[in-house]
């Protein structure tokens, strides 16, 4: 059988089923079906009583009759006046009439005719047919004497034998005999009457009886039911969690037991007026409402526990007060202490940032929505900051994410002592941070922007380390009157951009020529993937000169992306977005591969001189992202190059990470480095690398940050460090290459320091291939010449 | 020995005294309008059972007499009970059809009339005589 199907005996609990009609009914009916009973035996006895009567008239008269007759014969056997011939028909047809029914005639002077039912009895009918023998033998007798024929001869039927022959004692014999069963007969029927009448009489008692009986047990099942339908009930209200009060004109006049379960209050104390003294105060009056007026609707009131904790309830309200039964306005509460907790929870997690607590992008904007609102209507004007912290990606990468969640920790709780009350500020996602300034003008958001960086300029100490952070503040003021939300957001996140392409630490305030100048940055991503697919990317190869010979002895491939709807977008805008969108993978692919195939067309074309090296950047994302390893050797088997004609550029950021992905990174180079794939680290100076990473780690150049060679010539910091970098190569017995050359004077700095290599826009700019090729061609003849 | 003896002789005389204790049975039947009785019974205790066969109603006189000619009362119909008195043994008043009744009485050696005296009975038939032997 399907569990879903339920067995026909199996007991359903129908508490609301009206059980007590069915005994009700059923009492009515065994009462009208004794009642009717009763009455029916009644009307027979008493029909049956009033023949009974008649018949037993009837018999009795025949003895009389039989008397009457025999004088009348003996009146006219001595010649006096008689008619015994009618007493003897009128004996004979009331013999018959008793015997099987029918009209027993008139006597003259006495009686009527008598309608008379057939002899029920056996021996009635006995009786009746020897009473009926008799008169025949009777009127025979009397017949024969008054014809003078001899009396003894007639033939009697009754079974009597006369023992006299006397004529006239012979008559007086069977006239006693006749009369003598009639008052028998008589008495019998009588008899059977008055038996018909105590069986009815009992019958009745025992009907009685039984339909008290009856009704009794039917009677106990209607209570019994009516019992356990209340208990039922009863069972229903106590047993469950929810609260049921009633109220009247004294107060509370009930309160179901699960009060003392929900409370732990005692029931008594919440009857009469005692159950305002647990309601809330800033409750009682809703309450208080609700139980004078009783309209039904949903009320949502606190109540006081026994140990003072307040719970929340939310009660249905019912007016009962037409009900008989009750009188009153009914609560029925539930607790809801859990769920409100849960929801202004859920409500919390939903607005705010789990992390830091702040407010998060959806309360965010809509507190943005409101100030809005306010200031169309009022023409207040409102700021809106977006900060975007400098290095944090860094910090994640090298120091993990638990320090970035506490570095984001630190920097939410510097924030908050910057800025006033009534200001919103929120954690928009990573480590991008909005402030909603109300009734602030520029000069307050900018006042405030520069309390925000003064705030992080104080070193912070995070995993043993006190590192400095920065951060890009794009501030947004919306002067007053109608606005749009996403309009300022995306005008402060213009400006964040604007500032962090400004330098960092700094702050931008927006303004329209910005939004032109940098573009729409939001639809850079999408671009991307459509540059892709379209092949709007193209690699170029920017020279690297030796410092000794002025030769072109490598280059490094650049990508670059010439837009269709942008035209040539630069690295610096589109790089950091292909990173944190994964589509530096393909991207780097396609340089890797790029750059190979071209190494090998210049190595086929012969123009590549000895340790001629391609140099391809590859990012911490895509080393940690593993698979670097195959897609190299894969690029050098595709182009059929040897692997120490290609160089690798990594950062410091992408050796130094201490996770999984940082092990496997290095463990990837160390066997690429194995087979002859060169080593270069990038924008050395700018990371957090060690010198005892730097020792272990397969390098085979390091490329001085351009930051520091176009400061040589001025900073005498750059230089030491320049200074510094150089020597440190030559120490551990690597290369030393400066990055971004621009002028005589800075190559002749690093000339001067010992450097090997210098790449730049002095030597040359990033070039489609075909220009390195001339380069490449220009210098094999002046080679060629020199050799000539 | 002795105890034997008076054991022996005990049991004896309570058999003795049952055998002679059991009374005869006399069965009389009436109907309309006839006695049917034995004719003969011997002395003594006697238990009369007498069964009424109807239709009619039916009495039970036993008086002793020498004939079954007793005297009547002067309505001609009845026998004279006042009479009788002195000789009637056993009077059964009137009984219905069906009815069955039992009587005991001692009756002496001699010879006893059964009869029925409701009116004209007696005269229509319902009479029998009873000679009681001695034991």
């Amino acid at each position: 059988m399907s569990p879903l199907r339920t067995p026909r005996s199996a007991a359903v609990l129908n508490p609301f089923a009206a059980r007590s009609r069915s005994p009700i009914a059923a009492i009515l009916v065994v009462f009208a079906l004794f009642s009717a009973l009763s009455v029916g035996l009644s009307i027979r006895s008493t029909s049956g009583s009033r023949h009974s009567v008649a018949v037993v008239e009837v018999a009795g008269r025949q003895r009389t009759l039989a008397e009457r007759y025999v004088k009348s014969v003996l009146l006219v056997h001595e010649g006096r006046h008689g008619d015994p011939s009618y007493t003897a028909d009128v004996l004979r047809r009331s013999a018959r009439a008793l015997l099987n029914g029918g009209t027993a005639p008139a006597v003259y002077g006495d009686d009527d005719e008598t309608r008379l039912p057939p002899a029920r009895g056996k021996v009635e009918r006995a009786q009746l047919q020897q009473e009926a023998r008799l008169v025949h033998d009777l009127a025979a007798t009397g017949t024969a004497l008054l014809e003078h024929r001899p009396v003894a001869a007639v033939r009697l039927t009754a079974h009597e034998q006369i023992a006299t022959r006397n004529p006239t004692q012979r008559l007086e014999i069977l006239a006693a005999l006749t009369s003598n069963v009639s008052l028998n007969a008589a008495r019998t029927i009588a008899g059977t009457a008055d038996r018909d009448i105590r069986n009815l009489i009992t019958l009745q008692v025992v009907l009685g009886i039984a339909g008290l009986l009856a009704s009794l047990l039917l009677g106990w099942g209607l209570i019994h039911a009516t019992r356990r339908q209340t208990a039922h009930f009863r069972s229903l209200v106590t047993a469950s969690t929810d609260l049921v009060a009633a109220f009247g004109p004294g107060g509370c006049s009930y309160v179901s037991r699960s009060v003392t379960e929900m409370l732990g209050q005692p029931e008594a104390d919440l009857l009469g007026p005692g159950f305002a003294r647990f309601v809330h105060a800033d409750d009682r009056e809703a309450v208080d409402e609700a139980c004078a007026n009783g309209q039904a609707h949903e009320l949502v009131f606190r109540l006081q526990n026994r140990f003072g904790e307040w719970r929340q309830l939310e009660a249905h309200v019912s007016d009962l007060r037409s009900d008989r039964h009750i009188r009153g306005i009914v609560l029925n509460a539930r607790d809801v202490t859990e769920r409100v907790r849960l929801e202004d929870e859920l409500t919390h997690q939903a607005f705010h940032d789990g992390l830091t607590g702040l407010a998060n992008r959806a309360l965010f904007r809509d507190r943005l929505d409101q100030s809005l609102s306010r200031s169309s209507r009022t023409g207040e004007a409102l700021a809106v900051l977006f900060v975007d912290l400098d290095g944090f990606k860094q910090v994640n990468d090298t120091l993990g994410h638990d320090a970035g969640d506490q570095l984001l920790e630190e920097v939410a709780a510097r924030f908050g002592t910057a800025i006033r009350p009534s200001d919103t500020l929120a954690r928009l996602g990573g480590d991008e941070f909005a402030l909603l300034l109300e009734e602030a003008d520029e000069a307050l958001a900018v006042t405030i922007a520069e309390r925000l960086l003064e705030r992080l300029s104080k070193a912070i100490l995070l995993a043993g380390r006190e590192m400095s952070l920065g951060a890009s503040v794009g501030v947004v003021v919306h002067t007053g009157g109608p606005g749009k939300s996403e309009d300022l957001m995306r005008h402060a996140d213009l400006a964040m951009y604007a500032a962090k392409k400004g330098g960092r630490g700094r702050y931008a305030v927006f303004h329209h020529e910005m939004g032109r100048e940098l573009g729409d940055l939001f639809g850079i991503e999408h671009e991307l993937r459509l540059g892709l697919q379209r092949g709007e990317f193209s690699v170029y190869y920017q020279p690297q000169i030796s410092l000794g010979s002025r030769e072109i002895v490598g280059v490094e491939a650049l990508l670059r992306w010439h837009s269709r709807a942008r035209g040539p977008v630069p690295p610096g805008q589109f790089i950091p977005i292909a990173e944190s969108t994964g589509l530096i993978q393909p991207l780097g692919e396609l340089v890797l591969r790029e750059a190979c195939e071209q190494a090998a067309r210049w190595s086929r074309e012969g123009l590549l001189p000895e340790s001629f090296v391609v140099w391809v950047n590859v990012s911490a994302t895509q080393l940690t992202g593993g698979g670097v390893g195959r897609l190299v050797r894969n690029s050098l088997a595709a182009a059929e190059i040897q692997p120490g004609q290609l160089g690798l550029e990594v950062t410091e950021t992408a050796i130094v990470s201490e996770d999984a992905g940082g092990d496997r990174a290095m463990r990837e180079l160390q066997e690429l480095h194995d087979q002859g794939v060169r080593i270069a680290i990038d924008d050395f100076g700018t990371g957090f690398s060690s010198l005892a990473q730097l020792r272990r780690f397969p390098v085979d150049m390091i490329k001085v940050d351009r930051s520091f060679v176009q400061g040589i010539e001025h900073d005498p910091r750059d230089e030491a460090i320049t200074t510094h970098t150089v020597n440190l190569a030559h120490a551990i017995g690597v290369l030393a290459l400066a990055e971004g050359v621009e002028s005589a004077g800075q190559l002749s700095s690093i000339d001067e320091l010992g450097c090997d290599l210098a790449q730049g826009y002095l030597f040359a700019h990033p070039t489609p291939p075909e220009e390195v090729t001339r380069q490449l061609l220009d210098q094999q003849r002046a080679r060629s010449g020199a050799a000539v | 020995m002795i105890l034997a003896a008076i054991f022996l002789v005990a049991a004896f005389a309570i058999h003795a005294r049952g055998v002679s204790a059991r009374p005869a049975e006399l069965r009389v039947t009436e109907r309309d309008f006839h006695i049917s009785a034995p004719k003969q019974v011997a002395s003594g205790d006697v238990v009369v059972t007498v069964t009424n066969q109807g239709p009619d109603d039916h009495e039970l006189i036993i008086a002793r007499a020498t004939t079954a000619r007793l005297p009547l009362r002067a309505d001609g119909l009845t026998a004279n009970e006042q009479k009788l008195a002195p000789a009637t043994v056993l009077s059964l008043e009137p009984a219905g059809p069906g009815s069955v009744r039992t009587a005991r009485l001692h009756l002496e050696p001699g010879r006893y009339v059964l009869f029925c005296n409701m009116a004209g009975h007696f005269m229509a038939g319902m009479r029998t005589t009873l000679v009681v032997r001695s034991r």
